[in-house]
């Protein structure tokens, strides 16, 4: 890693005052988990980093609101995985932080990070989308709403200004919602996915009303897949009607070819993945 | 279990108990001394700046920007080192490597240019600023390929001169065959003439590598009087051979120590890092210290990728009455030790079976990418994985059972192998019918149904020791009946230390948790061949057991020198005080071992003395195949080995759990991708070896033998566990799925591919 | 060039102050300044554990952590602190029982979240060692014998607590 300076800023008003809309070599840092990975392989050579470590305590606080959950920006992944609020009013995304990354880097990577990086092979992204978070973005003339769906323009690149922050997102409560997350990984049992789907299901195996299922890691960036959400709607869910879901998620989506598996593979997984995450949607977590 | 202390207190039963590691304060404390975590005071950095083509000429290296940043000392290239070290060239095998890439670049990675400085932020930094350029030739990776390539790695082979068998390869041209190991035995083509069934089968294996979490790491400490190198290395001897002769000086004024060393598994043999951190030192004329990040370690060694083409002639009982084979190891730019893999493992290339008429050729390959040495093996996993695929396949053909159709062509205790070399104390028989009677082979296996599908499989293995090689020690009784040994095994994470230390208490009747092993240190350590596959335990065991018996016949010498009566207790101590007045003198024991040996005759490969012992193992695997993605989940792995007497049980059970569990990574996930002779996923987040959740329930057996010719009973146990199990999960899945792997990784991808291509509807190749 | 900072924080529970770089991580601040290689850096990624350090009570890996994250006041903890000359933790003393160490690099790491394991879970199940061990590799795959020297620690820590 080659030297960078290191600001410290104690608001997030002053961070975003820091940062330059038109200079990629300075760049915000939360927990750095992901950062330090670019910056060790040269990948990414930062001039300056604005430190949000240091910002007002409420972007590191999880809150229950009357509808959801309003989650800081700077909360970091183990807060998220142990909130008794998280778990009661969202608990698929407990389930999914069990199984992303490690103990280590959930203890300092921040929410706000797995989300600006952009990086497809993350869990958080897919599962906040199937739920309908929104997040509250802040930037030099002041904040704005987004939805985590509009969040990703492609792989590592989100819609945010350079000067934007994540200051928090917005979880609307699963209530009477079905769901479920699953990671697909074709290396070591710890590997990243190969494909991650999420699916955030209203109605029953009688029929579906809504329904919003989420790839990622397979592809470029997370992403709705609303064909298989039409084929889900309505009928008797059944091994046929799955089948048809399957069919179109994996005609709909868009591959990578990576370590992890050649384009023809990935759309297999996705064929069987999307069924077998709305059945054990259906069926409830274990 | 663990012993207590207790039991430690108990003399004359030192060897078979599980003692303690010796070591082991040091290691859970966190304060054992790794090369990699070293310092020496004035110490420098050195960052290396690596080549970006797999195979081109020089034409100029631009060293300029690097030289300006602030804090940086020297940027050095082969022009440099050559000004202090003339033939830059060195390698166990062959003197090939140059020291820095010198006219040529043969792999993508490799060392072109080092900047030093006291900070390595600012060499790292630095060296980013170098750049070359180069007249990018023709590569050649694959090792089939560059068996009749026109493109050469090497314009001229350069045999070192330190094995025979290489001789007639000395300044041979236009060839990228650094050896051909030839076997002949019978008349291979009559019999397949002859043959009722003939089986042909082409198996591959990937490029994987050790991956130590050590990474290489060398300090070099040059003086004009002497150079000392602290280097994690599994052969200090060797080092200091190679970098004498390098030098152009006698071996006493190098001095070569090795701290603890955080594994090798094959990585850190013979010579790695340690000719350039001379010359950077011999430059700079400051220690310097050259260490590798993760990623660096995809550009320093791997395991050879073998394609192995396997051919069996069978009479119509199922007899096997030929069998050729052809196998290609593809070496990588340099030799490294790849001639030694090539021949040692390849003459067991046929298996542990009884075959009358074999032709096995070897060729040890160069081509342009990371060169290739030992891994936990020595070659012989890439065998097993083909001929034990091969044998279920004939078998599975001819309708017999894979079991019965092994024990009937098993080669038994007493019958000639391959090599003409009588098989002895290799328990090939008890390991078969433990391992089937573990796997409850005879019982029908339910295969499952619906989408996930069950199998079974085994394999069964035989290794020879590389033979001959020299081990010496020295077993030191302090004034004060203290003992010290000291040996050139590096206790790589083995125990070695801990169990060389029971046979000296065993011999001497001490408690083996009283015996001081010395740190390597070529200044004090004797010389031993280095620790690689499985041969120090025998050979350095016996030089120590030679060593504490010299000791202990002299401690006799002198109490009957100062008139104490024939096995009276009294205290060593008392001894050199009744002989010298008071506490003080020494008894020095040395021994020295080197078996015997016949080199195997030119042109034939057969000798009737091919090796000091052989190993023995087999595996068996239950595995669930999901047949809607491929995805394999190994239920159940068995593995079952002959080693002879365990000298330390608890330390023999976490060997074979521990090279098993290596074996499922090399198995089911790992590989180096390459693009163009780049590799694509140099970092563990890519390349992925087994945690927690990857490693199958396991049972470990070993089979009651006894090496008549080892120290205590005892042969090599590091990689005896490693043979078979590629190839016992293999056939597992054929078993549930009914579809042949033939290379490895068994990764989903290509398990489901296999599926499907086998149902007729082949997945595409987007 | 970047400027340094100074930092006053607790080590093994003794005050120390250190001037660090931005871009300098946890390991080379402890190996550097401290003298402390208990936390070795190996993968550099988050994923192996080697380099596992504990700051105010939570695992981090020292390889992905700057060094200027530590706030003035930290406490810092890493393997060198857990024994006495006289006595090892029960945790390494489990560790050296049942041999869950080969070359022993990677245990320094195992041994700390084998502790953060047993402040949350004394009396863990597999799956619950597993899933708190998943982010710690052993290229000498050492597992079975982790798993055990985890059970018998987790029995030392009650008996000494009983005691
Ligand atoms: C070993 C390892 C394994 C991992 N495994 C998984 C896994 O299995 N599944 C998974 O989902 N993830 C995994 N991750 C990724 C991990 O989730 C991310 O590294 C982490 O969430 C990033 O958070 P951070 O706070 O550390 O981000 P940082 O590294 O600080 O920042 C990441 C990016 O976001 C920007 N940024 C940070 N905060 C904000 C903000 N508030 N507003 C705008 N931009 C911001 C930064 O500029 C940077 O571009 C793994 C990471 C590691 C190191
Ligand atoms: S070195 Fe930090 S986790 Fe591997
Ligand atoms: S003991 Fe060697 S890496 Fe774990």
């Amino acid at each position: 890693m080659t030297p960078f300076e290191l600001a410290e800023p104690t608001s997030l008003k002053e961070a975003i005052k820091l940062l330059d809309p038109d200079d990629p070599t300075i760049r915000p840092v939360g927990g750095g988990t992901a950062l330090m990975l670019m910056m060790k392989a040269g990948v990414f050579k930062p001039v300056k980093l604005i430190s949000l470590r240091r910002i007002e305590n409420s972007y590191s606080t999880i809150a229950a609101t009357g509808d959801g959950l309003r989650i800081g920006a700077m909360t970091t992944l183990a807060a998220l995985e142990r909130s008794a609020d998280v778990k009661k009013a969202a608990p698929l995304i407990t389930r999914t932080l069990k199984t992303l990354s490690n103990i280590r880097v959930r203890n300092v990577a921040t929410v706000g990070g797995a989300l600006a990086h952009g990086d497809p092979h993350m869990d958080l992204p897919p599962v906040l989308m199937a739920l309908g978070a929104t997040l509250t973005v802040m930037g030099p003339k002041g904040e704005r709403k987004l939805a985590v769906e509009d969040l990703f323009a492609g792989y590592y690149e989100t819609v945010l200004d350079k000067d934007e922050l994540i200051a928090e997102a917005h979880v609307p409560a699963h209530g009477t919602k079905k769901a479920a997350y699953m990671k697909v990984t074709t290396g070591s049992a710890d590997d990243w996915p190969a494909l991650g789907v999420a699916v955030v299901l209203e109605g029953d195996a009688g029929g579906i009303k809504s329904a919003r299922i989420v790839a990622s890691a397979a592809t470029d960036k997370a992403t709705r897949l609303k064909s298989a959400e039409a084929a889900l709607i309505g009928g008797k869910v059944d091994d046929t009607l799955l089948a048809k879901v399957g069919d179109a998620a994996a005609d709909e989506a868009e591959y990578i070819a990576d370590v992890r598996g050649s384009i023809s593979y990935k759309r297999e997984l996705m064929r069987v993945y999307v069924r077998r995450a709305v059945r054990a949607a259906l069926e409830g977590a274990k | 279990m663990a012993t207590t202390t207790q039991d430690a207190a108990k003399v004359g039963a030192q060897v078979g108990r599980s003692v303690q590691r010796l070591e082991s304060r040091e290691k859970v404390t966190g304060r054992a001394e790794y090369t990699h975590t070293m310092r020496l005071p004035n110490m420098l950095h050195a960052k290396m700046f690596r080549s970006t083509v797999a195979h081109g000429r020089i034409k100029s290296i631009d060293t300029s920007a690097a030289k300006k940043v602030p804090g940086v000392l020297h940027v050095i290239t082969i022009d440099d080192v050559m000004k202090v070290i003339p033939n830059p060239y060195y390698g166990p095998a062959f003197h090939d490597q140059p020291i820095l890439a010198h006219e040529k670049v043969r792999f993508v990675g490799e060392p072109v240019a080092v900047v030093l400085a006291a900070d390595p932020h600012v060499a790292e930094e630095a060296a980013q600023l170098i750049t070359a350029e180069y007249e990018e030739l023709p590569p050649v990776f694959d090792e089939v390929d560059a068996l009749t390539s026109k493109v050469y790695v090497h314009d001229e082979l350069k045999p070192a001169g330190t094995f025979a068998d290489l001789k007639h390869l000395k300044d041979a041209k236009n060839t990228n065959m650094a050896l051909d190991y030839r076997l002949r035995k019978g008349d291979v083509d009559k019999a397949f003439a002859g043959a009722a069934h003939v089986f042909e089968h082409e198996f591959k294996t990937q490029k994987v590598l050790h991956l130590s979490f050590e990474p290489h790491a060398t300090i070099a400490d040059y003086r004009d009087t002497g150079v000392t190198l602290y280097t994690a290395s599994q052969g200090p001897s060797f080092v200091r051979t190679e970098i004498a002769r390098l030098l152009g000086w006698p071996e006493n004024k190098v001095r070569i120590k090795v701290p603890f060393l955080g594994s090798g598994y094959g990585s850190k043999l013979y010579i790695k890092l340690e000719a350039l951190a001379l010359a950077l030192s011999m430059i700079a004329r400051r220690p310097v210290k050259v260490a590798l990040t993760f990623e660096e370690m995809f550009y320093q060694i791997t395991k050879h990728p073998c394609t192995f083409r396997i051919k069996s002639g069978l009479d119509k009982d199922g007899r096997i009455v030929a069998r050729k084979c052809e196998v290609f190891w593809n070496g990588g730019a340099y030799a490294d030790i790849g001639p030694r893999v090539t021949q040692k493992s390849g003459l067991t290339a046929t298996g542990p079976y009884e075959i009358d008429n074999v032709s096995i050729d070897s060729y040890a390959l160069y081509t342009n990418v990371t060169p290739a040495g030992a891994l936990r093996g020595f070659g012989v996993p890439q065998l097993v994985w083909a001929y034990e695929g091969h044998t279920d396949m004939i078998a599975r053909a001819l309708k017999m059972d894979p079991v019965a159709f092994r024990r009937k062509n098993l080669l038994r205790e007493g019958r000639p192998h391959a090599t003409g070399t009588i098989l002895k104390d290799a328990a090939t028989e008890k390991v078969l019918d433990k391992l089937v009677e573990r796997m409850n082979w005879s019982q029908p296996f339910d295969n499952g149904s619906g989408t996930v599908k069950r199998g079974r499989g085994l394999g069964i293995a035989i290794k020879a020791v590389i033979t001959p090689t020299t081990s010496v020690a020295i077993v030191n009784v302090s004034g004060d009946g203290s003992v010290t040994l000291y040996c050139g095994t590096s206790d790589m994470g083995q125990g070695s230390d801990t169990a060389m230390a029971q046979m000296v208490g065993e011999v001497l009747n001490i408690p083996t948790e009283s015996v001081r092993v010395t740190p390597r240190d070529t200044d004090v350590t004797p010389y031993d061949m280095g620790t690689l596959g499985s041969r120090s335990l025998f050979h350095m065991g016996h030089a120590v057991q030679r060593a504490a018996e010299h000791a202990r016949d002299q401690l006799k010498a002198l109490a009957r020198e100062v008139g104490e009566p024939e096995n009276s207790n009294t205290p060593i101590r008392e001894l050199f005080v009744k002989r010298y007045g008071m506490q003080a003198g020494n008894v020095i024991g040395t021994g020295v071992f080197k078996p015997d040996y016949v080199p195997p005759a030119p042109g034939t490969g057969l000798s009737d003395n091919v090796t000091a012992f052989w190993m023995i193992s087999g595996a068996g695997a239950e595995v669930e195949v999901d047949t809607e993605t491929g995805h394999v989940k190994v239920t159940r792995l068995v593995n079952v080995l002959d080693i002879g007497k365990a000298i330390n049980p608890q330390v023999v059970e976490s060997q074979i759990s521990g090279a098993a569990s290596m074996q499922i990574g090399f198995t089911m996930f790992e590989k180096m991708h390459l693009d163009g002779g780049q590799v694509t996923n140099a970092s563990l987040a890519d390349y992925k070896i087994p945690g927690f959740h990857d490693i199958p329930p396991m049972e470990n057996i070993t089979v009651d033998t006894y090496q008549s010719n080892g120290p205590f009973g005892a042969k090599g146990v590091g990689e005896v566990a490693t043979f078979c199990v590629s190839p016992a999960i293999a056939n597992a899945i054929d078993d549930a799925v009914g579809v042949r792997l033939m290379e490895l990784p068994l990764n989903p991808e290509t398990v489901f591919r296999a599926i499907r291509a086998k149902a007729g509807q082949p997945l595409g190749d987007e | 060039m970047s400027a340094t900072k100074t930092i006053s924080f607790t080590l093994n529970g003794a005050p120390v102050t250190a001037d660090v770089k931005p871009h300098h991580n946890l390991v080379e601040l402890l190996q550097g300044q401290f003298g402390l290689t208990g936390a070795r850096e190996t993968c550099g990624q988050g994923l192996c554990g080697c380099c596992t350090v504990i700051v105010d009570g939570l695992a981090v890996s020292g390889c992905l952590y700057l060094a200027a994250f530590l706030n003035d006041g930290a406490e810092v903890s890493t393997v060198e602190g857990l024994d006495t000359p006289a006595k090892l933790s029960p945790v390494q003393e489990a560790f050296v029982e049942t041999a869950a160490f080969q070359c022993g690099y990677c245990t320094p790491g195992f041994i700390l979240m084998v502790g953060q394991l047993l402040d949350e879970h004394p009396d863990p199940d597999d799956d619950q060692i597993k899933h708190y061990l998943t982010g710690n590799l052993c290229r000498c795959a050492t597992y079975p014998q982790v798993m055990e020297a985890v059970r018998l620690a987790a029995k030392k820590r009650k008996a000494g607590a009983a005691a």
